[in-house]
């Protein structure tokens, strides 16, 4: 990479020092080494050299008020990017989106690497959730982290050719030769799937005895998915563990980069597919901010309404799963009554049950229908008795008690290192939701708490989500009383699909209309990310435009994965019981974790 | 009834070339025969009781297994069709469900799962995904189980309905029931032979056509 031209230096303050981060890098590293960024989402971006790289996340994993956790890591192939004015010459490009909770803040480091010599050092030892990051992104982009422990194929299978992200790889499955599945290799793919513990650098005896390894998944009922737990075992205690993912790989992250802005929509439904339209959410609101929309406080507030629906149903569904897990059958029974009341409302309301892809750019597909007030009052009384009688009839119970207290235990510190977001984090004690550190969508007018535990353990897990489930409940109430009037879709020329007044007047009206349902609409150049606080934890899309009527990249964070890859540093030493009860409380779906 | 013995191709013992039942003497005289009559209500028999004990085994993929838990819980009971036996090994169960997307990485584990299952065995096809892929022309996905698996009943929706979910069962049980296989592997023809299923789609074409008036979305 060039040094950057020094005329800022002596004339004004240096671009971005508004940032205090920014302005930390500048006096630590000198104005030459950090290029500046300016993005939409007003999130300090800088680009630094690669033999810098180390130094700069070193630093700034050891200011004070440290950048304690790796929020987000991964790639883009810019060969074919034109609007990149400004910005360093780059073939790919890894970014570092880190996180500090204290300053309640962020900052995107990038890396501009050309493809003959697609290679960084590894940040494993300062981030320990690096690892599957850097491993996906060598798997995708074909980007090679020296120094990684392990570095491997983590989406694809072994047996895979190419880096599916790259520009010049085919995207369509039918662009290859039909699938077929024959004896030889059916058995060539199972050899590639079995395990083998030198690799890991394990070994299968100690002094006295023999480990046995067992496969847990990739299809087991309480791997909750497509997942595979490879363990070590010393009799009943787990001595160590191997998370394989990969298996419920959609390859979503590929599909938004040949679907309209507006087409995409529907796909995000089935990232976290117990989410529907909470995953609708920061897509479209980051969509919306590349294009200067402001939704109407109507569509904000109907939004949450639907958001904090679908938080109830993913909190029930885990509820069920997690006390079925840890041995009580009966309750997933009732709790599926529940969900169907929830559906009832949802469906009245969107048309659809789990995947509504009910939101748009700038709005929403329909107002609420007549008499949805009736439906949504109707569910806010029947549901909080129920909670109280799960939380009576189940939490309460001594034995579910006896197996989850104490059990698969980590502290905020642990959690931070590892990325764990959502429940996971605050059943730790630590104070973090976005929708109250950073309000989105009309939160800030809400009255909620956020529920806290202290321990940290599986028990403490499933009482903070039965308590967000109340609160929403609270929040959907308030929904119902003050929901605004208005329009239903935002005044602009980006909102697809328009406004229907906008679209009948003539003939220009018509053919815009046209033209935005076709080929969709043109959403200006830059870059954008937008988190919200999901039913699993932090979710965020960062798109990149290039001017296009497509997104050149989008980069989809999903909680489910740092969380999975957290299991072995808090299961070693536990018995496989207790693994079980943990996997039932991290809640996840596997659709969040391969994407 | 009128069956067309189509015998299945891909199962392990194929039976004869489609038998066209024209031979309208020897059918006569072996139906008149006491124990042709034997074998029509044995076949029923067996047909009857399979249809009604199918236990499924418990897997899935995505979305769809969420749809399809959801048809094994209250709401739904799928104990009312004799399916509520869920199994969590492939050796004890009848039926195995793709609910969900069969990615490639996942689809060798599939077929070896549906080779632990023991004969009688159906597969349904749950959602697009497993139909045809669906939305997910995309690298890392089979597009249709059907590329690797026989498959026979095919639910569309992305994802189903429950009430999809079931009629599917029902779709499947009929089609058990009517089913003609060995009794014995001493006896008879050692064929599956099974009636010819018209798509659902052709059958109910011109009532869904019929439909002028749909409700708007405007009221509840």
């Amino acid at each position: 990479m060039t040094k950057k031209k020094r005329t800022a230096g002596t004339e004004g303050p240096q671009p971005g020092s508004e940032h205090t981060v920014v302005a930390e890098l500048y006096q630590r590293f000198g104005p030459g080494s950090i290029v500046f960024q300016p993005t939409v989402d007003r999130l300090p971006t800088v680009w630094v050299a690669r033999d810098e790289l180390p130094e700069v996340l070193r630093f700034l994993r050891q200011l004070p008020q440290p950048y304690a956790m790796l929020y987000d890591l991964h790639g883009v192939d810019e060969r074919l990017r034109v609007r990149r004015e400004g910005l360093p010459p780059a073939d790919f490009t890894v970014f570092y989106h880190l996180l500090s909770p204290e300053r309640n803040s962020d900052v995107r480091v990038k890396v501009a690497l050309t493809a003959a010599d697609p290679r960084l050092p590894t940040v494993t030892g300062i981030w320990p959730n690096a690892n599957w990051y850097e491993r996906e992104v060598w798997d995708l982009y074909g980007i090679v982290f020296d120094g990684h422990p392990h570095l491997q194929r983590i989406m694809m299978p072994r047996t895979w050719q190419g880096h599916p992200l790259r520009k010049d790889h085919p995207a369509r499955a039918t662009e290859f030769d039909p699938y077929a599945l024959d004896a030889a290799k059916q058995d060539l793919e199972q050899e590639a799937l079995r395990f083998v513990p030198e690799e890991w650098g394990m070994s299968r005896s100690s002094a006295h005895a023999d480990y046995m390894f067992l496969n847990l998944g990739p299809n087991h009922p309480s791997a909750h998915g497509a997942f595979r737990i490879v363990l070590q075992l010393s009799g009943e205690e787990i001595v160590d563990c191997v998370p394989d993912i990969g298996y419920h790989h959609r390859g979503a992250e590929k599909m938004a980069e040949r679907q309209s802005w507006h087409s995409y929509i529907p796909y995000t439904d089935r990232i976290d597919y117990l989410g529907g339209v909470m995953n609708n959410l920061p897509y479209v609101m980051a969509v919306e901010d590349l294009a200067g929309i402001r939704v109407p406080a109507r569509v904000e507030t109907i939004r949450v309404m639907l958001c904090e629906f679908f938080r109830i149903t993913s909190h029930l569904l885990f509820l069920g799963t997690y006390i079925q897990d840890v041995g009580g059958m009966s309750p997933i029974f009732f709790i599926f009554t529940d969900r169907m009341k929830a559906y009832d409302v949802i469906e009245a309301i969107t048309g659809a049950r789990m995947h509504p892809a009910w939101f748009r750019i700038g709005g929403l597909a329909h107002d609420l229908p007549k008499g949805w007030d009736r439906l949504v009052r109707e569910f806010c009384d029947w549901m909080p008795r129920r909670l109280d009688e799960y939380d009576k009839a189940a939490l309460k119970n001594g034995i579910l008690r006896s197996r989850t207290i104490g059990v698969a235990q980590y502290d905020t510190r642990e959690a931070l290192a590892w990325g764990v977001t959502g429940s996971g984090l605050r059943a730790t004690g630590f104070d973090y939701d976005l929708r109250k550190a950073r309000p989105y969508s009309g939160y800030q007018n809400f009255d909620f708490e956020v529920p806290l535990a202290n321990n940290g353990d599986v028990y403490d897990r499933a009482t903070v989500r039965l308590e967000e489930m109340r609160q929403s409940v609270r929040i959907i109430r308030q929904c119902l009383e003050n929901m605004p009037a208005g329009p239903y879709k935002a005044d602009h020329p980006l909102t697809t699909p328009p406004p229907r007044e906008r679209t009948l007047q003539h003939i220009e009206t018509l053919i815009n209309h046209f033209v935005g349902v076709s080929w969709g609409p043109v959403i200006p150049a830059g870059e954008c990310c937008r988190m919200i606080e999901a039913t699993k934890g932090i979710n965020s899309y960062y798109l990149t435009s290039d001017a296009g009527t497509m997104s050149y990249r989008t980069r989809i964070r999903t909680p489910s994965f740092p969380h999975l890859q957290q299991i072995p540093s808090v299961i070693r030493g536990s018995l496989v019981a207790d693994l079980i009860a943990y996997l039932a409380s991290i809640d996840f779906v596997m659709a969040d974790v391969d994407r | 009834m009128d069956y067309r013995l189509t015998p299945i191709a891909t199962d392990a013992a194929p039976g004869p070339a489609a038998r066209a039942d024209t031979d309208v003497t020897e059918r006569e005289v072996h139906r008149s025969v006491f124990l042709g009559r034997l074998e029509d209500v044995l076949h029923k028999a067996v047909g009857w009781g399979r249809k009604h004990s199918l236990w499924p085994y418990n897997f899935g993929l995505s979305c769809c297994y969420v749809e399809m838990a959801t048809a094994f819980t209250a709401p739904h009971d799928v104990a009312r069709f004799g399916a509520e036996v869920i199994r969590a090994s492939p050796r004890q169960a009848d039926f195995i469900v793709i609910a969900g997307t069969p990615f490639l990485k996942m689809a060798p584990v599939i077929q070896r799962l549906y080779e632990q299952m023991l004969e009688p065995r159906w597969v349904i096809s749950m959602g697009a995904c497993a139909n045809s892929g669906g939305m997910y022309d995309i690298y890392s996905v089979v597009q249709g189980v059907d590329k690797f698996l026989p498959v026979d009943v095919y639910i569309p929706g992305c994802p189903p309905r429950p009430e999809a979910f079931l009629q599917g069962l029902m779709l499947l049980q009929e089609s058990i029931a009517s089913e003609r296989r060995p009794l014995s592997w001493v006896v008879g023809d050692q064929g599956v032979h099974r009636i010819e299923v018209p798509s659902q789609r052709e059958q109910r074409r011109a009532a869904r056509m019929a439909t002028t008036t749909l409700r708007t979305p405007d009221e509840v």
